[in-house]
């Protein structure tokens, strides 16, 4: 019945394909709470919260209890990062777990909105990383590319991805504005 | 960046984690055998150690104590969960409190009146009140280190309980140097040591179990 908890298993268990799925298929649930609650930060100031709040589960996606419903667990986490992320920005917003349950997805959109915030935190990370981090990201390169561009073997290149996905977060934390 | 571009780096990390548990009792571990040798080498152990092992009121101390540190322990897990602060159940603490009130209150009613009091203050209670947060030191900090690598949504009640996890292991430590076997004493300085080390954790969990 859930295919959301199905995504996520499968992804914990290493498997990439399911899991992009599994992101693609909550992002746009996160899109509407965060515009609904959010209208004054613009589209693209939501869309920088949408993409805090996937960072935040993607490192935490390990705490979830796969005898557990995915539904609670993953609200949980964007209800706890997007007060977070408004209160980083200068704004209390009280936000009750039902908003999830209730809201409604954005529309899927074809080009969705270009956000600023994690373009800035990967240009802050050293060379190795963001370039890695670029490569994967924004030209969609798998890993064996990567690393033949790189000079580097396949898991070196899965090491410096783990390791450059933490220091974003933790960028996150210290570079509230 | 556009969504879709940072979800495609995401789902290339694939490097998985450890579960929590084993993360938890493989830093606990260390953290009480390091108490438990200082504890020797500084203060030693008692020298009928033994002997009180098997003593049904002087074992009571490791019981009670134990049994914080697991049933805090399993809370500590849940809570780590970031859904975990809305379904966390915390009666087994409140059993574990009760029993403590119930060895306490037995200690009351057969120690002679006359007695009470000494047997309350007994000698060592600075040494208790010193030695229990100091030995609580590390392993609590064991439990901040593996609730860092969880998602607690509830970070100064995560503290507290790691508190209790690590002051709970602490305190059965201390025991084994302890020879006030009075549960008057036990109860009395050692639920004292544990609240104060709780209260410390909290505060620190409220800062550093943030993410």
């Amino acid at each position: 019945m859930d295919d959301w908890g199905q995504l996520l298993g499968q992804a914990n268990a290493g498997d990439a394909p399911a899991y992009a799925h599994f992101l693609q298929a909550v992002s746009p649930v996160l899109r509407g709470v965060v515009r609904a609650r959010g209208g004054a930060l613009g589209e693209a100031g939501c869309e920088d919260v949408v993409q805090e709040v996937l960072l935040a589960i993607h490192l935490k996606r390990h705490t979830w209890d796969p005898t557990a419903p995915v539904r609670p667990w993953l609200y949980a986490i964007a209800r706890y990062k997007v007060v977070d992320a408004f209160r980083a920005r200068g704004r209390r917003i009280d936000l009750p777990i039902e908003d999830f349950t209730e809201v409604l997805a954005a529309a899927p959109e074809r080009d969705p909105t270009e956000a600023a915030d994690m373009a800035k935190m990967i240009g802050m990370l050293d060379d190795r990383s963001s370039a890695i981090v670029r490569k994967i990201g924004l030209e969609g390169a798998s890993m064996a590319e990567t690393g033949a561009a790189m000079r580097m073997t396949e898991g070196a290149v899965r090491v410096a991805l783990h390791r450059a996905l933490k220091t974003l977060a933790s960028l996150r934390e210290r570079h509230v504005e | 960046m556009k969504t879709d571009d940072l979800i495609r780096a995401l789902a290339a990390d694939t490097a998985p984690e450890r579960p929590l548990a084993p993360l938890m009792v493989l830093a606990l571990v260390p953290a009480l055998l390091v108490g438990m040798a200082g504890l020797w080498l500084v203060m030693g152990f008692r020298s009928d150690l033994w002997a009180a092992a098997f003593d049904p009121v002087a074992q009571m101390r490791w019981v009670l104590t134990g049994a914080l540190a697991l049933v805090s322990m399993r809370l500590g897990l849940v809570l780590a969960r970031p859904e975990g602060r809305g379904v966390v159940r915390f009666w087994p603490l409140l059993l574990v409190a009760l029993a403590a009130l119930a060895v306490l209150l037995w200690a009351y009613v057969t120690t002679p009146p006359e007695a009470r009091s000494m047997a309350t203050y007994g000698k060592t209670q600075w040494a208790c009140l010193v030695g229990i947060p100091l030995l609580s030191v590390l392993p609590v900090a064991a439990v901040m280190w593996a609730l860092r690598r969880g998602a607690t949504t509830a970070p100064a009640l995560a503290g507290a309980v790691a508190g209790l996890i690590g002051s709970g292991g602490g305190a059965a430590v201390y025991a084994m140097h302890c020879i006030e076997d009075s549960p008057l004493f036990y109860v009395t300085w050692y639920g004292l040591a544990i609240v104060g080390v709780t209260v410390v954790a909290s505060v620190i969990g409220a800062r550093v179990l943030r993410w």
